[in-house]
């Protein structure tokens, strides 16, 4: 069975056609990051006139790499719940105008339900229950997942993104955008242990997480030498903060997978191409005798492959969505 | 021809259906914020009431706005990935001249107005009606409503949501008694959209379905933000 997935929650203009959850036909991603260096972040309005302009354009390639027209299609599954208002109206718009007009089933899904099933389409055999890892510039958040498709969430972030304190970070030190990439290859020449950034609540039972004292405290360091006009130490400095958020991304996520009492861990999202996060993770999974799973790097990112890979799930449990579809900015996975 | 037309511009999911220049069905559908729960829904049961289904149509008409941001996004996904995905041509519409053609039998001169929401400030089109044809007279207007004063020459129906107010405020401005303004109040409808585009389709005059924008009118506020800078950067480079 062939689902067309849609993808419009963020920055990403995505549309894909995934055979029976498992085989990816096409996987067409638009990116915006030529908006995002202009404005130094993702502008709703802006984000949503690009997805505006490129929804179409982006659908039909999704058709047509994967040599397929909409008679092969057999249902339409859209990010609807999760993400910028503006932005998830645009795809959820054309995936209940194709489903009107072809009368195929829709499945309305929740953004963070899709990274959950960008690793099972990297790693079909990655088995349920696990504790999974979330983590991008939009999203930190640790979840329990039995395969039933109901998620019990454990941790999320109370303050900044895991992707975003890396943005930021990298906007401090005048590097360029998004940080994440950037401070990854920086970190490769520089000494993790050069500076000792705070942990935030690496001890407490919470498992929350919070990365703004982190960020704060690295702007209060060097903040005088930065007006100055000082030569800092780039890479020591990434080095030492990307090991500082792996460090507590990695304990949290250990900790929750002993409570809950299972030895597979999943880590998506945008972060988890993060080349010390796998290392660090794969450390640890050693240790503490459990498995680690992560996405290919080209699903990593939002992609509307990871979507159609959800909603053929859901629509082989029959949970499909009517055509009175709506959407819904901050929604709980829950649910 | 029998032609759908859609417009979700201002607080209301509008659809008609049309054939051959007569209306079959003409709804508003209140949608005070939120275009996207029912648009298919509205298109379903206005096609219903009409005894036509979306594959009996020729067309689809689009109201491209100017008005809401959100709701004309809506609509023009919603009337492109249709008619890509049901294999239907498409013309896109301004929704001021929707909103004129309303009043094209009441005036040789006619102003269509929509309101910001920022403040008084207005989106508005004038138009000369000849045999019973639109011509845009000038261009777009985007300002305070009194700003018109200056397009309106002489005796001239202006309509919109709203026009009663706009039609004082741009009397205010204007120093010439003679001239008069006939405020008629009025929303976009959807048969008003889909007749103009049938008229277009007719001639053949279709859009890329894939390529069709909305009309903002307006860049975002943050678009303005960096040209700002942008302009400041190369004035003081000039210096």
């Amino acid at each position: 069975m062939i689902v067309l997935g849609i993808e419009t929650s963020c920055d990403e203009t995505s549309a894909a056609l995934v055979a029976d959850g498992r085989d990816i036909l096409s996987n067409i991603i638009a990116t915006q990051l030529d908006l995002l260096r202009k404005y130094g972040g993702v502008v709703p309005e802006v984000a949503a006139r690009r997805h505006t302009e490129l929804i179409g354009y982006v659908i039909r390639e999704a058709l047509d790499t994967a040599g397929k027209t909409l008679d092969d299609v057999e249902a339409v599954a859209v990010t609807a719940r999760q993400g910028l208002i503006g932005c998830l109206l645009v795809g959820a718009a054309a995936a209940k105008s194709i489903s009107y007009a072809r009368g195929l089933p829709l499945i309305g899904l929740h953004h963070i339900e899709g990274h959950i099933f960008a690793n099972r389409l990297s790693n079909p055999e990655m088995p349920f229950p696990h504790v999974c890892l979330t983590v991008s510039g939009g999203h930190t958040m640790l979840l329990y997942a039995d395969g039933s498709g109901r998620y019990e969430l454990l941790g999320t972030t109370l303050d900044d993104a895991a992707g975003e304190a890396f943005d930021k970070i990298a906007k401090f030190l005048d590097l360029d955008f998004p940080g994440g990439p950037v401070i990854d290859r920086l970190s490769k020449d520089g000494n993790r242990k050069a500076f000792r950034f705070p942990r935030p609540m690496l001890r407490s039972k919470s498992l929350d997480f919070s990365f703004s004292g982190l960020k704060t405290s690295i702007i209060n360091t060097f903040k005088e030498q930065v007006s100055r006009g000082d030569k800092l130490p780039l890479a020591d400095i990434a080095a030492s903060f990307q090991e500082a958020a792996v460090d507590v991304l990695v304990t949290r996520t250990v900790r929750a997978a002993h409570e809950k009492g299972v030895t597979v861990l999943s880590v998506t999202g945008g972060v988890s191409a993060n080349s010390r996060l796998r290392e660090a993770f794969q450390a640890s999974a050693r240790r503490e005798g459990m498995d680690v799973y992560f996405p290919a790097l080209s699903l990593c990112t939002d992609n509307a492959a990871m979507i159609a890979a959800a909603g053929y799930e859901r629509l082989r449990r029959g949970e499909v969505s009517d055509l009175n579809l709506d959407v819904v900015p901050n929604a709980p996975l829950e649910v | 021809m029998i032609v759908l037309g859609i417009d979700t511009s201002g607080y209301a999911n509008a659809v008609g259906v049309v054939t051959d220049g007569r209306i079959l069905a003409d709804v508003a559908f209140e949608a005070r914020t939120d275009s996207l729960e029912k648009i298919v829904v509205n298109i379903d049961d206005v096609l219903r009431s009409a005894g036509r289904t979306l594959g009996d149509i020729d067309g689809i008409g689009v109201g491209l706005g100017p008005g809401s941001w959100t709701g004309i996004r809506v609509g023009v996904t919603v009337g492109k990935i249709l008619a890509f995905s049901a294999g239907k041509k498409v013309a896109g519409i301004s929704t001021l001249e929707a909103l004129a053609y309303g009043a094209r039998d009441e005036s040789a001169s006619v102003c269509a107005v929509i309101g910001t929401g920022a403040g008084n400030a207005v989106y508005a089109a004038c138009y000369r009606v000849r045999d019973g044809e639109l011509t845009l007279d000038g261009d777009y207007y985007v300002g305070p409503a009194a700003g018109l004063a200056e397009t309106v020459t002489d005796t001239t129906v202006l309509v919109g949501s709203g026009a009663a107010a706009y039609a004082k405020e741009i009397e205010r401005e204007m120093n010439n008694a003679r001239v008069h303004i006939v405020a008629m109040e009025a929303a976009p409808g959807g048969a008003a959209i889909a007749l103009l585009a049938e008229r277009r389709l007719e001639r053949g005059d279709s859009d890329d379905a894939l390529s069709l924008t909305p009309l903002y009118l307006k860049e975002s506020t943050a678009k303005a933000l960096v040209q700002q800078r942008a302009e400041k950067k190369k004035t003081w480079g000039k210096g």
